[in-house]
């Protein structure tokens, strides 16, 4: 018997000093005289203790805290040398199943690994780096809740099945039990599990009364096929602690449970960090050249400033009604804004004049019924009032002033002291032109954080400042812009909950004051939506990020609805919004392809909330409904679903896909569909388990094109599957050293830093020279949980 | 005695990862168009972005891999994969390296490592690494116990260990439900359930029978010449589904002529469930053999061979019915007795002897009757006597027939 001999082999450790019975040192002595194995075997009861008693409780929650580490099961490396405590308890749960032979001299052990616990738990929290302790906080909680109720509920299930299933389970069953029988801190008896099958026996659902099938159905247990009968005599019923599947990307997961770590890493900005930002002092303080900004189009600057005559809520605030009136200036006006609304009635000269083709066809919105309603008596209306409830009109304003900040400057400060940090140079929003050129090279350097600051200021100057939400203002083409371009920079980040609150005031995007005709003297003639589609598109898939992919596909839905319908005029003759039209017909044409590509896309955006939803049944479909949209990206969306079926398991169908694409691709000139090819067999020899013919196609994919970074990345991630660690270290050094341009990407970073961590202990100076290439070449939006530095 | 032993500096450092299929990337896509104010910038950063997909950057699932990032959950019947790393931190040679990975569960302890050979010597900043795979065959608390030993260049003895501990899941719930025709089959209803929280390509499903039956599968159907499921195009299991499979079990030839030997508790077989996860994660289970308690037929057993569905009013018909000696030893010397219902009329002579009955042997019987009320009449009232024990067996309601007037059938 294993216990037998696990203490026969322990008679030389026990003569050693008693000082540490787990660790090495101890042993020593005895071992170099006698030239014994330095191994030795002994059975660690599993089932026996642990739950027994309120200490052993204990035991167990602190045994597992150094176990359940993240990615690494591994301690770390600071942990290695105090590891004393968690073997300390390990080795308690040894020699309590190790039972007989020698009772004395155990319980002292024992007394002492339990009096050793109450410090290590303590101490290990905090000498495991902060991911771990995210994690095991997680498992703490679970196990904790969890060994009271599945006693009670698992007793009479195992006496059932016990009987009915387990011949050979009954005999063994002692086997286990009488190590931790004999030992002195022994649980109660009412509390000893019943040392039979729970294994197999199936938790009831909460009304947790054994299962007596009333539909008439029975359990069955199961087992691994190629397991002999020793398994039916097992511990109990593991507690279920649902830990969020490792191997399961975002879609593939489980959204519920899902660690933190898991999340710290793609969500990396936590909303609350920013959102308390508030400079009450910061919006008056507009630097003067601002104040011309916000005005490109023609006429626009008077709106730039608060005339009372164009925004619609002053009276109505002074007044505290709560209908708003739109007064109208008395000026006459040119005839043809009057009918510009009226569907069919167009003066072909007034069109001409302030309207372009090109306009027409990006801004065409159909609004809803009520909107509708408003914008034709507004220009029906024009020499009497309008009046425009308050609850339909947008005014946003900024909900934080400044989120300026530079990660990755702070975790060189910490890790890198001030001196390197100093070196640190990105733009911000004060070092560019405070205009749109400013902009777009903040966004193209990718210094996002700093951009979104620029919008604001921009904003600001436009009167929409900080703190100006829920006060009257008016809209421009160039105000909406600047709104969709620091909400979309804001989802970029993963500051979702910030563009939530700041979108909130845009309501639907269907409000009358977001539409050209709203404004007939600063856009005369012109129709159609301020919001530019993108924007829309973002509106409905910020939903999805916030964990309402629901409401994302209905957003989504509605905007598919409109791009069908204008599509639909557009194929009868008519213009986008079903007035008689009397464009030149490449003119229709162009408005179909850009009406078209907009279903494409929302389309896309469908697919993409769908596969969130893991139903991927539907996307599947989505995916090849796209397909007659952007037919030349055809091979890569039978790729994706390819993909997908790979994810959820079904390896046949993505071949399925994958044969596909490769006879799509053999039309394709050039190296991409090569490249796309041999992708999609890499993955598929991933599915069969097979990574060393992935990495060969991996690599055969850089053979054709080297500085394929994904290529890159995916070999060397065979590499480690393959157990060749250095090797797969040197090919993401080496590609990130190569390109860093494109390879400083926080995906192959996290991999060489989890690849750091398994390498040595030494993980820490080498991540931190990952910060110092990311600080040379990365701008402020860079995600610097991929360093797991923090 | 201290409880922390004097902490000691190794020389060595021993890393363990769990190694799950790594999980491809998924971006965040942001766009716009040509017109907006960042003219084509967004869609240029998503062109540059590595984790897009070439030429179709709105597409959220990218072809990047990325390692695990924790340990995740381990079902049983999957396999457990594990990268041991272990790393010379210092700056000396060591020397007679073993490393060994053990997995102790509640029942056994497993050796998992490669090879037990002691590495000669590692040099510094060097590596030892190891991949071990382990089905995993048990639910409930694993210790995966690695072990490092080696001789430091001063000649000493070292040895450390470390301990991981996790828990395997049980993945699915299964249950089963009998039903016995008339005839010999028995179909099996087995309710499959994923109980784990990511979405299960079930890849096989079967019966394995136990000797005495033949099984068919009722899970796909034949439409156009091609074999489709009936589970229509949804082939995984979303977490907590249920998916129901039938199979029709038939006694063998053998088995079934012998009837007396299905009967008490049978086993029946077992269940073979091979699942797949994420990009080919495979879990393999068995169920333990079902069992049925068969239908108890008493000592004599009878079942009906043949007989018409429908018979005209007033209309001599025949059925064939089978006698079986379901004892275990006895002999039977039968009578037959028929006995008219209300309904039914049989004829021929009544208390008729059978002659012996061997035990698990059957004789075939033909019988004429008519029924003198139209709809669907039950056939009842036959007897068997067994004049050896002057037992009385009865037989009720043994089928039904569905009796029609010839005039009405003319009419119509």
């Amino acid at each position: 018997m294993e216990s037998a001999e696990g203490a026969k082999q322990h008679a030389p450790e026990r003569s050693g000093p008693a000082a540490g019975p787990a660790q090495s040192t101890a042993p020593r002595g005895p071992r170099e005289d006698q030239g014994r194995p330095l191994y030795h075997e002994e059975t660690i009861d599993l089932g026996g203790d642990g739950f027994g008693s309120e200490d052993s409780n204990n035991l167990v929650d602190k045994l597992d805290e150094p176990m359940m580490e993240s990615v690494l099961i591994s301690d770390s490396p600071n942990n290695s040398d105090d590891g004393a405590g968690d073997l300390g308890c390990l080795q308690d749960v040894v020699e309590t199943a190790e039972g007989g032979a020698d009772h004395r001299r155990e319980s002292v052990v024992d007394e002492e690994a339990l009096g050793a616990l109450s410090d290590d738990g303590e101490s290990d929290g905090e000498d495991t780096p902060k991911d771990v302790a995210d994690m095991t906080s997680d498992s703490r909680a679970s196990l904790k809740e969890d060994p009271e109720q599945e006693e009670v509920k698992d007793l009479p299930t195992c006496e059932h099945e016990g009987a009915e299933d387990l011949g050979p389970g009954d005999a063994r069953a002692p086997a286990a039990g009488p190590a931790s029988g004999l030992s002195p801190r022994q649980p109660s008896p009412k509390d000893e599990p019943v040392p039979m099958c729970t294994i197999f026996s199936q938790l009831p659902p909460a009304g947790s009364q054994p299962q007596v099938p009333r539909d008439g159905f029975e359990s069955q247990m199961v087992k691994s096929p190629s397991f002999s009968g020793a398994s039916e005599a097992a511990a109990r019923t593991p507690p279920q602690v649902v830990q969020p599947s490792p191997s399961l990307s975002k879609f593939f997961g489980d959204t519920t449970s899902t660690s933190s770590l898991a999340s710290d890493f793609f969500d990396s900005f936590t909303t609350s960090t920013f959102i308390s930002v508030s400079n009450p002092n910061a919006s008056p303080s507009i630097p003067e050249s601002l104040s011309s900004l916000a005005a490109t189009p023609v006429g626009e600057n008077s709106l730039g400033s608060a005339d009372p005559s164009y925004s619609p809520g002053t009276e109505r605030s002074e007044s505290g009604v709560s209908t708003a009136s739109l007064e109208i200036p008395q000026s006459p006006k040119p005839f043809s804004q009057i009918q510009a609304v009226f569907a069919g009635s167009e003066d072909p000269f007034a069109t001409a004049l302030s309207m372009s083709e090109m306009d027409r066809r990006n801004d065409a919105w159909l609004p809803g019924e009520a909107t509708r309603n408003v914008l034709i008596s507004v220009t029906t209306q024009q020499y009497s009032t309008v009046f425009v409830d308050k609850e339909g009109l947008t005014m946003p304003g900024l909900k934080f002033d400044n989120i300026q900040g530079d990660a990755v400057k702070d975790l060189m400060l910490r890790f890198l002291g001030e001196k390197a940090a100093a070196k640190r140079q990105v733009l911000n929003a004060n070092s560019v032109e405070q205009s749109f050129v400013g902009l777009k090279q903040l966004i193209s350097c990718k210094n996002w954080r700093a951009a979104v600051d620029l919008c604001g200021r921009l904003l600001t100057a436009h009167g929409q400042g900080y703190g100006k939400s829920g006060l009257p203002t008016s809209h421009t083409a160039d105000s909406l812009q600047l709104w969709f371009v620091r909400l979309a920079l804001l989802v970029k980040l993963g500051l979702f909950q910030n563009a939530e609150m700041e979108f909130e005031p845009f309501g639907n995007l269907d409000q009358p004051d977001l539409y050209y005709e709203y404004y007939p003297h600063v856009y005369p003639g012109r129709r159609g939506s301020m919001v530019p589609f993108s924007m829309r598109i973002l509106h409905a898939e910020l939903q999805q990020y916030l964990g309402n992919p629901q409401e994302s596909l209905d957003r989504l839905h509605r905007v598919k609805a409109v791009c069908s319908k204008i599509l639909t005029n557009l194929e009868q003759g008519l213009a986008e919004d079903g007035s008689i039209n009397c464009t030149a017909q490449e003119n229709r044409q162009a408005s179909v392809q850009l009406w078209r590509s907009r279903l494409g896309r929302v389309t896309c955006s469908m697919a993409n909330c769908l596969l969130l939803m893991k139903d991927y049944v539907l996307a599947v479909d989505a995916y090849r409904s796209v397909v007659q949209y952007f037919p030349e990206q055809e091979p890569q969306l039978l790729s994706c679903i390819g993909r997908i079926f790979l994810q959820i398991g079904d390896i046949k169908t993505a071949e399925k896909y994958f044969q596909d694409v490769e006879k799509v691709t053999q039309k394709l000139e050039g190296l991409q569909g090569k490249i796309m090819v041999l992708m999609n067999r890499a993955f598929l020899h991933l599915g069969q388990n097979n990574f060393a013919d992935a990495h060969r196609c991996f690599t055969e994919i850089l053979k054709i094109d080297p500085a394929n970074a994904v290529a890159n990345n995916n070999a060397a991630v065979c590499l480690l599957y393959l157990g060749r660690l250095k090797d797969s270290l040197r090919q993401l050094e080496a590609m990130t050293q190569q390109d860093p341009r494109h390879c400083l990407h926080e995906s192959a970073l996290f991999n060489l830093t989890t690849m750091y961590e398994l390498e040595s202990s030494r993980s820490l100076q080498k991540k931190q020279a990952l910060l110092e290439a990311v600080a040379s070449k990365e701008g402020d939006c860079f995600n610097t949980q991929c360093l797991k530095l923090a | 005695m201290e409880v922390n032993p004097a902490k000691q500096e190794h020389l060595l450092a021993l890393k363990v990862m769990r190694l799950t299929k790594p999980t491809l990337f998924t971006n965040i896509p942001v766009t716009c168009e040509e017109k907006d104010l960042p003219g084509d910038l967004f869609n240029q950063l998503m062109r540059d972005d590595p984790s897009t997909v070439n030429g179709a950057e709105i597409l959220m699932l990218g072809e990047m891999l990325t390692l695990p990032q924790n340990f995740g959950n381990i079902f049983l019947g999957e396999t457990f994969s594990s990268y041991i790393s272990v790393h010379n931190d210092s700056n000396q040679v060591v020397k007679d390296i073993l490393v060994k990975a053990d997995l102790q569960t509640s029942s056994q302890r497993l050796n998992l490592s490669a090879s037990n050979a002691a590495v000669a010597e590692l040099k510094p900043d060097c590596c030892i690494d190891d991949v071990i795979h382990h089905e995993v065959k048990e639910i409930g608390t694993h210790i995966l116990v690695c072990a490092v030993s080696y001789t430091t260049q001063g000649g000493e003895k070292m040895y450390f260990r470390k301990f991981f501990k996790f828990q395997v899941l049980k993945p699915l719930d299964v249950k089963t439900k009998f039903y016995n025709a008339e005839t010999d089959e028995v179909f099996l209803e087995a309710q499959i359930q994923n109980i784990t929280t990511s979405p299960m390509f079930m890849e096989k499903v079967s019966l394995e029978p136990s000797i005495m039956y033949n099984v068919a599968e009722l899970n796909s159907v034949n439409q156009a010449g091609e074999c489709v499921t009936t589970f229509g195009s949804r082939a995984y299991l979303q977490p907590m589904d249920t998916r129901q499979y039938l199979y029709c079990l038939k006694p063998k030839k053998e088995f079934a002529e012998k009837a007396g030997i299905i009967k008490g508790v049978t086993v029946i077989g077992k269940l073979d469930i091979v699942w797949k996860t994420n990009l080919g994660e495979r879990g393999r289970l068995q169920t333990s053999q079902l069992q049925r308690m068969a239908p108890g037929y008493g000592d004599v057993r009878l079942s009906l061979e043949a007989i018409p569905d429908t018979v005209n009013l007033e209309e001599p018909f025949h059925i064939t019915c089978k006698i079986t000696n379901c004892s275990s030893e006895r002999t039977m010397d039968l009578v037959l007795e028929m006995c008219n219902t209300s309904s039914i009329h049989w004829c021929g002579i009544s208390g008729r002897q059978l002659g012996k009955l061997h035990p698990s042997s059957s004789l075939c019987l033909a019988l004429t009757l008519l029924s003198s009320v139209q709809g669907l009449q039950s056939v009842s009232g036959l007897r068997l006597t067994d004049t050896f024990l002057k037992r009385t067996y009865e037989y009720d309601d043994i089928a039904q027939v569905c009796v029609v007037s010839l005039a009405i059938k003319v009419e119509s």
